[in-house]
């Protein structure tokens, strides 16, 4: 029996998206951002600001001074820098409530979609793009259809598992079989009622290449090649493991060998440790002493 | 006790109540070895096969590539007192998205570098343990499987 009658209810009673990380994210394909509108954004959110200093302050970006107020960090980091703090701060109260399902354990979700959005960072400085704030965003939100497919995953995820085992599929094709909908789909019907910018609603939508019209989009491309090298790099695994695809026309779209993931690998497994303070916006001391469990 | 043994990371140990574990294996392989007579083990975590890939990098952590990292983790095990012809290895990790062959080969060529394994490819992720007071080493996946290698 099909569950997308329950699932679409549970639509109905979605949380708004945080209100912080919406402003934040209609900044981020702004060309000339000013420096005193992220202020506006920020100012009146203290936990939001404290997080801007924690983690301008943090060994990720290694500044030599300590910085003290928010237009030094501005001036320090840079609006891109800025929003992406921005934005994963306002995030965390989306991600804060989680049900496991997909992870084992309560914060698995939020620490795969902020690997994804350093990967995805990552892989746009690699590949020299300007919009390097757009990148992280998208690898962040990517997988939000988690957060309401989890209760519905977890009831069903033996039979889920039993398809990708038995019949091969990778595990978003057997999500959809045993429950009418992935959580793709989802998290672009998610994107839909939270007004999110259009391309980023078709980057959460398509992640997993499942049609033709998915590899028309760099973006998309982009946040799929994250996505599967995060899963390579492990940590923070999901209970399905890496059953999902690879395909090899992103590696050639963006002229990427063998030896340029290897490498890009090793970069992210360098960064990984300094990165632990973007795990741990949520819930302090619970996300740094969980960072290794997978 | 649990020692965790992190990303391209190393650890020995000859106490009987440790025991090592490493989490959540991707294409990364935990290699554990043990030597029963002297009950020292060690267990390292790499994340890809070749050093050549950046020999800066290998020399600051060789932890994190297979061809420099194994022969350390044998030689802090000797210091303990282990010996080689006692030793036992066991490997887990290596996993392999879906899809062609030829492509996204890292969990198959950080395999292929080691002689011989128990526990790899496939698409699951793993957390490897030994424990060194009796050398018993076993997997975790993240769908709660547990066997023992």
């Amino acid at each position: 029996m099909s569950l997308i009658p329950q699932i679409l209810r549970s639509l109905k009673n979605l949380p708004p998206f945080p209100m912080v990380a919406q402003r934040a994210l209609m900044l981020v394909n702004k060309p000339e951002l000013s420096i005193q509108e992220l202020v506006e954004v920020i100012k009146f959110d203290p936990a939001i600001t404290a997080n801007v200093l924690r983690i301008a302050n943090s060994a990720y970006f290694g500044l030599r001074r300590e910085i003290h107020s928010l237009h030094q960090a501005l001036l320090l980091l840079g609006t891109q820098e800025l929003l992406k703090i921005i934005i994963a701060s306002g995030a965390t109260r989306l991600f804060a409530n989680a049900t496991p399902g997909y992870f084992s354990e309560r914060h698995g979700l939020w620490r795969h979609s902020v690997s994804c959005g350093l990967m995805a960072d990552l892989l746009a400085r690699e590949l020299t793009w300007a919009e390097r704030a757009t990148c992280f965003t998208a690898g962040l939100l990517h997988d939000i259809g988690k957060l309401v497919l989890s209760l519905f995953v977890d009831q069903k995820f033996a039979a889920i598992m039993e398809v990708v085992e038995t019949q091969g599929k990778p595990f978003h094709r057997a999500e959809k079989e045993i429950l009418g909908v992935d959580h793709a789909e989802i998290g672009g019907e998610m994107a839909r009622i939270w007004d999110f910018p259009d391309r980023l609603r078709l980057v959460i939508r398509h992640h997993h290449l499942d049609c033709p019209e998915s590899f028309s989009d760099n973006l998309v491309l982009l946040i799929h090649l994250a996505d599967v090298l995060v899963l390579m790099f492990g940590q923070n695994l999901g209970r399905e493991g890496l059953a999902y695809d690879g395909y090899p026309e992103v590696l050639k779209h963006f002229g990427l060998r063998e030896r340029d993931l290897e490498k890009i690998l090793l970069h992210f497994g360098c960064i990984w440790n300094d990165a632990q303070v973007f795990f741990g916006l949520i819930g302090s001391a619970h996300g740094l002493q969980c960072a290794h469990r997978g | 006790m649990d020692i965790v043994v992190g990303v391209a990371d190393l650890k020995v140990s000859n106490r009987p109540e440790h025991v090592l574990v490493t989490h959540a294996l991707g294409s990364c392989i935990g290699v554990a070895i043990y030597d029963p007579l002297a009950r020292v083990g060690g267990m390292l975590h790499f994340m890809l096969p070749e050093s050549s890939l950046d020999l800066s990098r290998a020399q600051e952590n060789p932890y994190m590539f297979a061809d420099t990292g194994v022969p350390r983790l044998f030689r802090e095990c000797y210091s303990l007192g282990a010996q080689k012809q006692r030793l036992r290895v066991k490997v887990a990790g290596g996993s392999q998205l879906f899809g062609r062959p030829e492509h996204f080969q890292v969990g198959r060529r950080n395999y292929n570098v080691l002689i011989h394994g128990e526990d790899v490819g496939g698409n699951k992720a793993r957390t490897l343990c030994l424990e060194i007071a009796t050398g018993k080493t076993w997997v975790r996946t993240t769908d709660n499987q547990i066997y023992e290698l």
